[in-house]
């Protein structure tokens, strides 16, 4: 007899990651905050050291509206002027 | 009719059904519990059944674009248990959960521990023999469970929810194995659910929310309408203030002796919800009793939470055995996050 | 983990921030989005009831992992 695969069977479109970076100084930098309590004292200590040790041209702090979903289309926006972002916390 | 050269699915050979237990465990595609061999030939008498061709779309989950195609609900169904007749309404409620507004992807992949609660109404209940009287949400009768059951598995095969690995959730619950129920409309003055929600009266339709597990109240020693729900707003506030303060879509199970009680004194489903959303409330302050002082700060303290958002946001279910005054509260998973949706089981109400 | 593939799809090169209790969740969520092996920092697991020098130490890790994710 046979029997029929349950699962999806779709591969995921593949994506390129963006280009890295040849210096990580004077930048300007996105944190994109899922909204849980405990990012914004982390994220206030990443910044902290962004800034003296990385020498952030700007840091831009984003939170987004629902830590349960993606990130509002203009938020991705917004960050998209950055050179480089981090997000968090996937807890 | 379609035909078996249109199932896209791969395909394996194996010896028989006892050498399908095997295979469906060891390649992680089942709950545990024994399955159903999903051939083509029970596959298609699904989708005849639907009316579906295979590669129909029944709803794709938003996060990561990801269909839920006629064919693949139908192998999860037929691997839980479904027989055709089951399968419309396996479909009616995998598009009503890819809706953006049920949070599919969110709901099931959470630490929370949701499962998806299902309640039917219309005919479809009758013509599928469920049974929304005793052990309504326990192990009432064949089509809640399997109906149940293949919404699991869907999720699990189709959307990759398997624990540990997209679904984080700490704890889960029973419901994850099935928690489909039908309202006793026969045994009930109340307006249907789906009906309150939109729905066209007289028509088979499904709601969906994600949801925790239930907790049962008992409250026998009154007839007073508003003792009654003062035990089930206890239950709620408890909720709010033992697991999460957020308010969303709470579901109240009623069953018979209680309903009477309410329905004698001429309350409506309207009455109850308006009562609840009244009444099931906390002050953050609360936390402090119930060992979250943590939370509670000098500005915080007096801040009122409701359950409800709005006495609509109550799913108020006429079901459950006719004797002892038991009810049941079914908690969101997280808030207003997941919203209850409400769909047509074949038909579509906003076309 | 999905903010994080739309951030880098945009353009940027992003750094997701994860705990260990999440990192195969993560590394499952990043191939079904389509970047499989896509690298993130991890920091000790839980951040909601941590200290605060535990979280100016879990900041200290996220950069230093950074560093290596975000050069050519």
């Amino acid at each position: 007899m046979y029997v029929l695969d349950p699962t999806a069977e779709t591969n995921p479109e593949p994506v390129s990651r963006a280009p890295r970076l040849d210096s990580l100084h004077h930048r300007r930098i996105g944190l994109l905050s899922n909204g849980k309590a405990s990012v914004a004292p982390l994220f206030d200590h990443l910044e902290s050291l962004l800034r003296q040790e990385w020498k952030a041209r700007e840091v831009l702090r984003v939170t987004k509206g629902n830590y349960s979903a993606p990130a509002e289309p203009d938020l991705i926006r917004a960050l998209a002027r950055c050179h480089l972002i981090f997000t968090g916390v996937g807890d | 009719m379609v035909s078996s050269t249109t199932l896209l699915s791969t395909r394996y050979e194996i010896e028989d059904e006892r050498a399908a237990q095997d295979f469906f465990h060891e390649k992680g595609w089942t709950d545990g519990l024994p399955v159903i061999a999903p051939t083509p030939e029970r596959v298609l008498s699904c989708l005849d059944e639907a009316g579906l061709a295979p590669d129909q779309v029944i709803g794709i989950e938003p996060v990561r674009a990801r269909p839920i195609t006629a064919e693949k609900a139908a192998v999860n169904a037929v691997l839980a248990g479904c027989q055709p007749s089951h399968f419309p309404v396996v479909a009616a409620i995998l598009e009503a959960m890819c809706r953006p507004e049920f949070l599919l992807h969110g709901a099931t992949a959470s630490t929370g521990g949701c499962a998806v609660f299902v309640v039917v109404n219309g005919p479809v209940r009758l013509t599928l023999g469920m049974e929304p009287t005793f052990n309504v949400l326990g192990n009432s009768d064949r089509a809640s469970a399997v109906i149940g059951r293949a919404v699991r598995l869907a999720l699990r095969n189709v959307l990759d929810l398997r624990p540990g690995e997209l679904d984080r959730s700490a704890l889960g619950h029973p419901g994850k194995f099935g928690y489909c129920m039908a309202e006793d409309e026969e045994g009930s003055d109340w307006t249907p659910l789906a009906q309150l929600r939109g729905a066209p009266a007289g028509v088979s339709a499904v709601t969906v929310l994600a949801a925790g597990s239930p907790r049962q109240i008992m409250n026998e020693w009154t007839r007073v309408p508003e003792e009654i729900l003062d035990t089930f707003a206890a239950e709620m506030r408890a909720n709010m203030l033992h697991y999460s303060i957020w308010g969303g879509n709470y579901a109240i199970v009623v069953p018979k002796q209680l309903r009477d009680r309410l329905q004698d004194a001429g309350w409506t489903k309207q009455h109850v919800q308006q009562f609840l959303f009244e009444r099931a409330r906390v002050k953050k302050s609360d936390w402090a009793r119930v060992g979250k002082r943590a939370l509670v700060t000098v500005t915080n303290g007096d801040e009122e939470h409701a359950a409800l958002p709005s006495p609509a946001d109550l799913l108020v279910i006429a079901a459950g055995g006719p004797a002892g005054g038991f009810g049941a509260i079914i908690p969101p998973w997280f808030g207003h996050k997941s919203r209850a949706v409400t769909t047509g089981v074949g038909v579509c109400f906003a076309c | 983990m999905h903010d994080a593939v739309s951030l880098e799809k945009a353009g940027v090169p992003t750094v997701a921030v994860m705990t260990s209790a999440f990192e195969d969740a993560a590394a499952l969520m990043a191939r079904v989005c389509g970047l499989p092996g896509y690298g993130f920092a991890i920091v000790g697991h839980p951040i909601s009831s941590a200290k605060d020098e535990e979280l100016a130490d879990k900041a200290r890790q996220a950069l230093v992992q950074a560093e290596r994710l975000l050069l050519g």
